[in-house]
């Protein structure tokens, strides 16, 4: 009994050693891939052109202290030129830090789904990554070096996250995400456009794709629509012209939900949009005004636009809001509540009702 | 006491994650899974019900015991040894499937074999202890894990990236009629009453279950949960697509300020801690079974000295399990994973039904089982012990 015990003892003990030696690879040893680019292959070769930000370690966590260091490879498959860019570096390479997908916007015009081959096959690519659409390509957005990055990725994770700057134009996509929307019947993908602007980036456009490739850019202002509708983002505005004059109103409380409904055999999307908020910007006297009138202006304003958009979506074939995938969510579920949404998403009417609610002026009149 | 009955029941309930129940569910999520998860929830309380009722004619005593009273001990080996199967094949697969998820996501450079003999050593050791150490142990990971668990859950439900109109679109297919796949994998959520074929044992005379109605709404509630909150995250296609589809699933979600921002590593160690007790407990019960088939009759439910034979028999599941991974692949696991459930379903249905038989013949047999009661002395429960 004993001698079983002490063999088991000896067994486990054993075990560490093992685990140390053939699996593990010490910190100090890995060159952590914060970002990736793919950009098709040069001069319309076949294949891929994949860039990788790399992090260089600093002992320093300070203002402009993060250092990359940027490879670039080209090969007929994602997979190939990793490796062999691991024959160009010291140190093994770790996707599991990789916070952003930048496909270059040139793949996303032809066709995009080869890249998910290997993005969903990879074990240690994360779900809860960031894609991106880098204008006008992968490459030169990976190659910023941002003045203010505290360590390596910073800006970027600061951009993407809720931690740092919260814009309305930017529409963050987790890959999961991304993926979910590439397969399901009734939403399509969405991703937003980032470009590299002296040192640092801009995303204030998103742009929808299609079940192959990049269909549509909107403009930042579609973009914010579109994040308040499908994300109900508080964090935004809505504008409206009177006379000449723009009026804005920042966003405290923002609900919307849509329904399909069928009206003499034609079928409307109805859309509630309820937005209160206070003045962040108007003509001195709005406190005066009849408010109702405002916020009627607002409203249909607010409704032509959301329409403008629905009808852009609706040309293009595209459906990043859903409304198909509600449609099936509504519907008895066979083969032929697709194959009706397909056929009547053409002919979908819009039936827009915005509520816009005046809190208050801001501090003056 | 009751609750080691309810430890039984979270413990298998959860666990269907390893055991593919969530893909089977969800290849099947057009072709009537909904109504296959129905049925097993119905199938499933009745048989918890009929062996509830097996417990309280016959308190205290396994089923080898059981057997023992009607009919002569030749007779019992065949079915004990396939209940032993069954469990034994049930941790196997489990620690398989773990031990590939250790390579794909902790240690890529280490082979799944490795891990597994490892995995193998703990449980050895593990299962070898007495019936009361293993339940003590239950209890133990449960009340580490389960919290955890559950936040991750309550997580999941809660995350703006939860599609609900995905989960809507597939809960109207649930007028598509049952299928025995999906059926059988549904209820095995629901077997976690099984382990008191052996753990009865441990029940004293006057035993009384308390809040067993709760029994079936968990089972049913962990049993959505695993079927509807992937199709949520990863959309009525997508999810169709991903072997290790939980795993895959909680790596959607994000913990910014939990220390570690990716909860799939959190995910895993929990259900590492869960297969792990899992297999002890498996390799346990099929010990034990395998035990009460031998000549030489040790009835002791925490005996001072671990004998010899636990070691053999456990070292021989050890060893079994191993060779399994050995010669198959993932693919093949997958398959016989599918078959094995629906075999293990069939099992289930018939040995309850016939304990359940058999306890209804338990009334003359009274006599026989109180004289047996005054001779021993390990009728005990966990807490009086």
């Amino acid at each position: 009994m004993k001698i079983l015990r002490i063999t088991l003892l000896a067994l486990t003990a054993l075990s560490f050693a093992a685990t140390a030696g053939c699996g593990f690879r010490d910190i100090d040893k890995r060159f952590f891939v914060i970002a990736m680019g793919i950009d098709p292959a040069d001069q319309g070769a076949k294949g891929y052109k994949i860039t990788l930000r790399l992090a260089v370690p600093s002992p320093k966590v300070e203002p402009g202290a993060g250092n990359n260091q940027v490879v670039t490879m080209e090969a007929t498959s994602i997979a190939e030129a990793v490796r062999l860019l691991k024959a160009h570096v010291d140190k093994e390479f770790d996707f599991g830090h990789c916070k952003l997908f930048a496909v270059g916007e040139k793949l996303a015009r032809r066709d995009y789904t080869d890249i998910l081959r290997w993005l969903t096959r990879r074990r240690d690519v994360q779900s809860i990554a960031y894609v991106a659409i880098g204008q006008p390509d992968a490459a030169s957005i990976l190659k910023v070096e941002p003045k203010s990055e505290r360590y390596p990725g910073n800006t970027l994770f600061l951009m993407f996250g809720k931690d740092g700057t919260q814009s309305s134009y930017l529409v963050p996509v987790y890959l999961f995400d991304f993926i979910r929307r590439y397969r399901e019947h009734g939403i399509d993908p969405v991703l937003p456009l980032i470009r590299a602007d002296k040192d640092g980036y801009a995303i204030t456009r998103l742009g929808v794709l299609n079940k192959s490739k990049l269909m549509e850019t909107l403009t930042p202002g579609e973009t914010e629509t579109y994040s308040q509708i499908r994300n109900q983002d508080a964090k935004s505005t809505v504008a409206a012209v009177k006379n000449g004059n723009t009026m804005v109103i920042n966003v405290d409380h923002i609900a919307t939900h849509f329904k399909i409904a069928n009206e003499n055999g034609e079928y409307v999307l109805r859309l509630w949009l309820n937005v209160s908020g206070i003045f962040e910007e108007a003509p001195l006297g709005v406190y005066e005004e009849d408010w109702n009138q405002l916020e009627a202006l607002f409203n249909q304003q607010i409704a032509s636009e959301i329409k403008k958009l629905f009808k852009k979506m609706q040309q293009a074939a595209v459906d990043p809001f859903g409304f198909g995938l509600r449609y099936r969510a509504t519907h008895p579920g066979t083969e032929q509540t697709w194959k009706d949404w397909q056929n009547l998403y053409p002919d979908l009417k819009f039936d827009i009702k915005v509520r816009v609610e005046i809190e208050g002026t801001g501090l003056v009149k | 006491m009751s609750r080691y009955f309810f430890y039984n029941v979270i413990l298998v309930s959860l666990l269907n994650l390893m055991l593919f129940v969530p893909y089977l569910l969800i290849q099947y999520r057009y072709k009537g899974a909904i109504m296959s998860m129905l049925c097993a929830a119905i199938v499933g309380t009745a048989l918890a019900l009929l062996f509830m009722h097996v417990m309280k004619t016959f308190p205290g005593k396994g089923l080898p015991e059981i057997l023992r009273l009607f009919m002569p001990k030749p007779l019992t080996i065949p079915i004990l040894i396939v209940c032993a199967v069954m469990w034994l094949t049930a941790s196997s697969i489990t620690m398989y499937a773990f031990s590939v998820l250790i390579n794909r996501f902790f240690n890529p450079d280490t082979s799944s074999l490795v891990v597994l003999v490892f995995m193998c050593l703990v449980c050895m050791y593990a299962a070898t202890r007495s019936t009361l150490t293993v339940i003590f142990v239950l209890e133990v990971g449960l009340i580490v894990c389960v919290p955890i668990i559950v936040f991750l859950l309550f997580k999941a439900f809660n995350s703006p990236m939860l599609d609900w109109d995905a989960i809507r679109t597939v809960s109207h297919y649930w007028n598509r009629g049952p299928q025995v796949k999906p059926f059988a994998a549904s209820l095995f959520v629901f077997t976690g009453y099984m382990n008191f074929f052996m753990f009865n044992r441990l029940n004293s005379p006057n035993f009384r279950l308390r809040f067993r109605w709760g029994t079936p709404i968990f089972c049913s509630l962990i049993l959505l949960t695993s079927f509807f909150i992937p199709i949520g995250f990863h959309g009525t296609e997508g999810a169709a697509d991903y072997l290790y589809i939980w795993s895959v699933t909680s790596d959607t979600l994000i913990m910014s300020y939990g220390f570690i921002e990716r909860v799939i590593f959190v995910f895993l160690l929990m259900y590492l801690m869960l297969s792990l007790i899992f297999a002890m407990i498996g390799w346990h019960m099929g010990m034990e079974m395998i035990k009460s088939c031998l000549p030489e009759k040790k009835e002791a439910i925490d005996p001072a000295r671990t004998p010899r034979s636990n070691w053999v028999i456990v070292g021989l599941f050890a060893v079994l399990t191993v060779a399994y991974a050995y010669w198959f692949n993932e693919k093949e696991n997958l398959k016989i994973t599918s078959h094995w459930i629906v075999l293990r379903a069939c099992v289930e249905i018939v040995s309850v039904l016939f304990v359940f038989v058999l306890s209804l013949f338990g009334s003359g047999k009274r006599k026989k089982l109180v004289s047996h009661e005054n001779t021993s002395h390990n009728a005990a429960s966990p807490d009086g012990a």
